[in-house]
C-alpha cells in the first residue's frame, strides 16, 4: 500500500510524462485549428452587427457560450502540450466569460469606476457611464468629427457615490411604492425631502478634487483663465427613447467655486416631483436612476437656436430653424419671437421661407454668472439673425446627425464669437401628428420606379438613403466629395472613412461585407452595398438615386416614401437591446491587447478578451514545440535544427520522421537536406526565386512608428526568445508558423502522388502600419491568392486561402508561389501608399510568377 | 425595368410569430416596405387564434415556443387555409427537425440568425409559386 502510494507521490513529483510526438504534434494542430475557429467566430459576430441578419438574443448566448467553450478548450489543449497547469490562463478566460455573463444578465460591473471623463474619450460604449445625452454629445464630437463646446462629465460612478456616501438611495427607495398606491401627496413629500438633502449633503472629499481637477485640465486646454461651463443632466435613458425633454435643471454660465453647487443642483432636479413622476410613468424602475452630469465650456453664442430636421406639418421635404441673436436657452423655453427659417432637406438646401421677428433683445452670459437679457443695437431688430452660408452649414450638420441615428432630431446649436457652428444637444423628435408613409404609398412608389439593379452584392450595413451618384476614383476626387452624396467606387477601401460623416450611401462593384470598411460603414451608420459587380458600370457621378440597402435595391430617381418609412420607424435597429448586447459582449471578446510578444504585458494576466488568449497561446505553443524538440522530452524526436540559409530566416526545423536526411543531433540543417517536399517547394520559392526584398523599404515615419513596437528581430540571439519560426516536417508534409517583418502567417500542407488527399492551408494575419496599410496588403494577398486558384476568405486582417485536391505538380507550384509571396509581402505595407497598388502589386507578382510556374 | 410587386392584384397577408420580439420588429417594417400586410404575434396561443380568424396567405413561425410550438402553428395554419404557406425558422435547426417540418407541409425551413435577403426570397419564392398555380387554370402543376 505504502508502496503503491509512494510511486504516485512519485509519478507526481514527475509530472511530464514523455509523450510521443505525433500525440503533442495533433494536440498542437489542434490548438491551430481551435485558434481558426474562435478567429472565423468573432469575425462573424462582428458582422452581425450590420443589420443585414436577422439574430436573437439567445443567438449571442449560444454564440458566446460556443466561443467560452473553445476558448476553454484550446487552454487545456495547451495544458497538455506543455503539461502545465497553465492556471493563469484558465482564470482570464474565467473572468472574460463572468465579465460576459454579467453583461447577458443585464447586469454589468462597471468595470472602470471612473468618477469623470474628458469629452474626447466619450461616445455610445461609454453610455452607462456619462448618460444617453453626453455619450450622444461624444458621438456628435468624437464619430462624425461635428463642434460641440469641450467639456468632461462627472459619470453615474460619482452620482452613486455622491448618493450613496448620503444615505440618499435607501430614502429614494419608498417613491414605487408611493406610485403603486397612487400617492401623489407622499410622493411630493418624498420630493421635497430628497431635493433639501441633496442640497445639504456634502461631497466624498475625492470627488470634489477629481472634479475641479478636470475642471482645471479644461481651462488649460482651451489655454483660457476663466472659463465658465454649462451644467446639464445625462441620466440614463434620458434623449433615448424616453426624451425627458425639460424635466432636469441646467445651470448656465457656472464658475469654478459654484461648480459643486451647480453639481447638486442638476442632481437635485432628478428629484422634482414633476421630473420623478415622468420617470415613473415611464417604467423606469430606482434603481435605474442614475444621473451623470455634463460640464461643457459656455459657448458665447452670436446666434443660437434650435432646428428640426422634419417638419412634415410645414411642407414634405423640408427642415425648419429657429433662430435668435445670444444664446439658445429663449428658444428652447419658447420666450420670445424667433426668425423661422425653412429649407430643403436635401442639397443644395434652398431657402424655401424665412421670416424675420423683431429681436430687440437677446440674452448673454452674465459677468456674474448666470444669463443676463440686453438689448440688441437697433440695426439688428430686424435683420436676419443667419446668413445664407450659415444655414447651409447648420443643414449639412443636422442632415449628417439625422443620417446617424435615423430619425428626425431636434437639434440644439449656436454660431459662437469666434464664427463656428457648436452643436449643443440633439434629441429624437417625435412626430405624432405626421401620418407615417403607409404601406400602401410604398408599394405604389416602388412598383413604378426604375430598378438600377437588385439583389446583387451584400449588405454591408441596412439602411435607406437618397442623394446624389459621386464616383470615387482617386484621393483628388475623396476631397471633392460633397456633402450628401452617395459614394460610388470600384473597390471597398477604409481610407474612405474621411468621407463617411458626409456619406448618405456607399456603393462599391468589389468587397467584401466583412472587410475594414464595412466595420466602418456600421460604425458611421452608412447604408453600404459591396460587391455589386455592376454598380460602376450602371451608375455615373450626378445620377439621382435611392438606395435601399435594407432590401438591396437601387432605384433610379427619388423615393421619398421609403426614406421616410425608414425615419419613422418606431425604434432604429442599432438601438435595439440585442444589438447593444452584441456589442458589449464583443467588447470582451474580439479587442486585441495583446500585441507585442516580446513585451513585458505579454502574459496570461493581460489577456482581457478571448481573442488576446487566443494570440497568447498560439505564442505559447510554437514556442513549447521548438521547446519539447530542444529538451527531447517527446519520444522520437530529434534536435530542433536551424536552417542555413542567406536570408535571415530565424526557422527552426522539427523532424518528425524522415522529413530530412540530416543527423538526429545535427543542430542545423542545409537546404539540401530538406526532403518534406511542401517545405522544399515553400523554400524554394521563398529564397530561389529573389521575392526577398532585401533592400531597406523606405518607410515613412508614420507607418514606421507603428511598426517599431513590434519590429521582429533577426537576431534570434537568445534561445528562450519568444516568437521564433517553426516548421514540422514529415516527407509529404509540412506546418510552418513563421513571423516576418509584421506579419504572421501559417502555412499547412499535405502533398502526395494521391491527388484527393493533397491540400495547402495558408492564414495571414497581423501587421502593425496602419490599419488602411494592413488592409491594403490583406487584399493584395486576397487576389493573388485568388489567382492561384484559392477559396479566400478575408475578415479584416485575417486572410485565409484554402486550396484542395490538385496534381503534385499543381500543388508543388503553388507552394512556391506561396514562398515567393511570404518574401515578397514581408514588408509590402510599408510601401502600399494607395489602393491602385494593391492591383499594380498583384499583377507585379503574378507576371513574375508566371516566368516560374506559368501562372 | 420595371419592379413588379403584386400587380394590381391584392396584397399578400403574412404572419410572423416569435417568441423573441426582435424578430417580429425587424421583420414587420421590412415586408411592409415590400408592400405586405403584416401582423405580428410573440406568443403562440394569440397567432392561433387569429389564424382561426382569418386567412393568410403566408406564416412565418419559431419552432421553439412556450405552449404550442412551431410545428402546432404549422398545423393549424394548414387546417384554418391548406393554402397558406408556412416558414418555419428556428435557431435550433436539425436535420430532424428539418424533415418534420417538410413532412408536415412547410414550404421552407430557415436557421437563426439569417439574412433578410434570404427569408424575403422565400417569400417571393412562394408568391411566384402561387401566381404560377393560379394563373394556368386548373390545369396548373402542383
Amino acid at each position: 500500500m505504502l508502496r503503491v502510494l509512494k510511486n504516485l507521490l512519485a509519478f507526481r513529483r514527475h509530472p511530464k510524462k514523455v509523450l510521443p510526438f505525433s500525440v503533442l504534434f495533433k494536440k498542437f494542430q489542434s490548438i491551430l485549428e481551435r485558434n481558426n475557429q474562435i478567429l472565423e467566430l468573432i469575425a462573424d459576430m462582428g458582422d452581425k452587427l450590420g443589420g443585414e441578419y436577422v439574430f436573437d438574443r439567445r443567438y449571442v448566448e449560444v454564440v458566446t457560450e460556443k466561443l467560452g467553450d473553445l476558448v476553454f478548450k484550446l487552454i487545456s489543449d495547451l495544458s497538455i502540450l506543455n503539461q502545465r497547469r497553465n492556471t493563469e490562463l484558465f482564470i482570464a478566460c474565467e473572468h472574460i466569460r463572468q465579465a460576459i455573463q454579467e453583461e447577458l444578465s443585464g447586469k454589468p460591473v462597471l468595470t472602470t469606476g471612473k468618477s469623470v471623463l474628458p469629452l474626447s474619450v466619450l461616445g455610445h460604449e461609454l453610455t452607462e457611464q456619462a448618460g444617453t445625452k453626453m455619450a450622444n454629445i461624444g458621438d456628435i464630437r468624437n464619430r462624425l468629427g461635428l463642434s460641440t463646446p469641450d467639456g468632461f462629465v462627472i459619470t453615474s460612478h460619482a452620482f452613486s457615490e455622491f448618493m450613496q456616501h448620503n444615505g440618499l438611495l435607501a430614502k429614494a427607495e419608498s417613491a414605487m411604492k408611493y406610485w403603486h398606491d397612487k400617492d401623489d401627496a407622499a410622493l411630493k413629500g418624498l420630493a421635497d425631502e430628497m431635493q433639501k438633502s441633496i442640497f445639504a449633503a456634502s461631497l466624498p472629499r475625492k470627488l470634489v478634487a477629481e472634479i475641479l481637477a478636470e475642471f482645471d485640465l479644461l481651462a488649460e486646454r482651451l489655454k483660457l483663465r476663466n472659463i465658465t461651463v454649462a451644467m446639464r443632466s445625462s441620466a440614463s435613458g434620458e434623449d433615448g427613447a424616453s426624451s425627458f425633454a425639460g424635466q432636469y435643471e441646467t445651470a448656465l454660465n457656472v464658475s469654478r467655486d459654484q461648480l459643486i453647487d451647480g453639481y447638486r443642483r442638476v442632481i437635485a432636479s432628478a428629484y422634482t416631483f414633476k421630473a420623478w413622476h415622468y420617470r415613473l410613468y415611464r417604467g423606469f424602475h430606482e434603481h435605474e436612476t442614475t444621473m451623470a452630469v455634463g460640464c461643457q465650456v459656455m459657448a458665447e453664442g452670436l446666434v443660437s437656436g434650435v432646428l428640426h430636421t422634419y417638419a412634415p406639418h410645414l411642407a414634405d421635404q423640408v427642415m425648419v430653424a429657429n433662430a435668435v441673436w445670444g444664446l439658445c436657452s429663449p428658444v428652447v423655453r419658447g420666450e420670445r419671437a424667433t426668425d423661422t427659417i425653412v429649407f430643403d432637406r436635401t442639397p443644395p438646401y434652398t431657402l424655401r421661407s424665412l421670416l424675420v421677428a423683431d429681436k430687440a433683445q437677446r440674452l448673454v452670459l452674465a459677468p456674474g454668472g448666470g444669463t443676463v437679457w440686453e438689448d440688441t443695437p437697433e440695426e439688428l431688430h430686424e435683420a436676419p439673425s443667419l446668413s445664407e452660408e450659415q444655414m447651409k452649414n447648420l443643414a449639412e450638420a443636422a442632415m449628417t446627425l439625422e443620417r446617424y441615428y435615423k430619425r428626425p432630431l431636434e437639434i440644439e446649436w449656436t454660431y459662437d464669437l469666434a464664427g463656428n457652428l457648436q452643436i449643443l444637444q440633439s434629441r429624437p423628435l417625435r412626430y405624432w401628428g405626421a401620418s407615417p408613409a403607409s404601406e400602401e404609398q410604398i408599394g405604389n412608389a416602388t412598383r413604378n420606379a426604375e430598378i438600377v439593379f437588385s439583389g446583387k452584392g451584400f449588405v454591408a450595413q441596412c439602411g435607406v438613403a437618397i442623394g446624389e451618384i459621386f464616383l470615387v476614383e482617386n484621393d483628388a476626387d475623396l476631397e471633392a466629395f460633397p456633402h450628401g452624396a452617395i459614394m460610388l467606387a470600384r473597390h471597398t477601401s477604409p481610407r474612405y472613412a474621411s468621407i463617411m460623416h458626409k456619406a448618405r450611401g456607399i456603393i462599391t462593384d468589389v468587397g467584401s461585407a466583412t472587410g475594414h470598411m464595412s466595420t466602418l460603414a456600421r460604425e458611421f451608420r452608412v447604408p453600404t452595398i459591396v460587391n455589386t459587380e455592376v454598380a460602376t458600370s450602371l451608375l455615373r457621378t450626378g445620377d439621382e438615386i435611392t438606395l435601399d440597402a435594407t432590401q438591396n435595391s437601387v432605384y433610379r430617381g427619388h423615393i421619398t416614401a421609403l426614406d421616410r418609412f425608414e425615419l419613422i420607424e418606431e425604434e432604429v435597429f442599432e438601438d435595439w437591446y440585442e444589438y447593444r448586447m452584441l456589442r458589449r459582449v464583443l467588447k470582451h471578446i474580439s479587442p486585441l491587447n495583446l500585441l507585442n510578444p516580446q513585451g513585458d504585458d505579454f502574459v496570461p494576466a493581460a489577456c482581457h478578451t478571448f481573442h488576446d488568449i487566443t494570440r497568447f497561446i498560439h505564442e505559447m505553443a510554437v514556442e513549447e514545440l521548438i521547446h519539447l524538440s530542444e529538451k527531447r522530452e517527446a519520444q522520437y524526436l530529434s534536435a530542433p535544427k536551424r536552417l542555413e540559409a542567406d536570408i535571415p530566416l530565424g526557422l527552426m526545423v522539427i523532424d518528425a520522421g524522415g522529413g530530412t536526411t540530416c543527423p538526429p543531433e545535427a543542430r542545423s540543417i542545409t537546404l539540401e537536406q530538406v526532403v518534406s517536399l511542401p517545405l522544399h517547394e515553400l523554400l524554394g520559392g521563398l529564397i530561389g526565386l529573389g521575392m526577398w526584398c532585401t533592400d531597406p523599404v523606405p518607410v515613412d515615419l508614420g507607418s514606421f512608428m507603428s511598426s517599431v513596437t513590434r519590429t521582429f528581430s533577426s537576431s534570434m540571439a537568445s534561445p528562450k526568445e519568444i516568437g521564433r519560426n517553426l516548421v514540422v516536417v514529415l516527407p509529404d508534409y509540412m506546418n510552418i508558423n513563421m513571423r516576418l517583418g509584421y506579419h504572421f502567417t501559417i502555412i499547412d500542407a499535405y502533398i502526395s502522388q494521391e491527388m484527393n488527399d493533397n491540400y495547402i492551408y495558408f492564414r495571414f494575419l497581423g501587421g502593425v502600419t496602419e490599419f488602411i496599410r494592413r488592409s491594403r496588403r490583406a487584399s493584395f494577398i486576397a487576389k493573388v491568392l485568388e489567382h492561384f486558384d484559392f477559396r479566400v476568405e478575408i475578415h479584416g486582417d485575417l486572410v485565409v486561402g484554402r486550396l484542395k485536391k490538385l496534381s503534385l505538380l499543381r500543388m508543388s507550384e503553388r507552394m512556391r508561389m506561396l514562398g515567393g509571396l511570404v518574401g515578397y509581402t514581408r514588408q509590402l505595407d510599408a510601401r502600399m501608399h494607395s489602393d491602385d497598388d494593391i492591383s499594380s502589386h498583384a499583377e507585379l507578382f503574378i507576371n513574375a510568377m508566371k516566368s516560374v510556374i506559368g501562372g | 425595368m420595371i419592379a413588379e410587386k403584386n400587380p394590381a392584384g391584392p396584397r399578400l397577408r403574412i404572419l410572423i410569430l416569435d417568441d423573441e420580439p426582435i424578430v417580429c420588429k425587424r421583420l414587420k417594417p421590412t415586408f411592409q416596405k415590400m408592400g405586405y400586410e403584416v401582423e405580428t404575434f410573440t406568443d403562440s396561443a394569440s397567432a392561433l387564434a387569429r389564424l382561426r380568424e382569418t386567412t393568410f396567405n403566408i406564416v412565418i413561425t419559431d419552432l421553439m415556443m412556450e405552449g404550442a410550438d412551431g410545428m402546432q402553428v404549422l398545423l393549424g395554419a394548414k387546417e384554418s387555409s391548406p393554402d397558406t404557406q408556412v416558414i418555419v425558422i428556428t435557431g435550433f435547426a436539425t436535420l430532424d427537425t428539418a424533415k418534420e417540418s417538410y413532412r408536415k407541409g412547410a414550404f421552407d425551413f430557415v436557421a437563426k440568425p439569417f439574412k433578410l435577403g434570404d427569408i424575403l426570397d422565400c417569400v417571393k419564392r412562394i408568391e411566384e409559386k402561387q401566381r404560377g398555380t393560379r394563373l394556368p387554370g386548373p390545369d396548373a402543376q402542383p
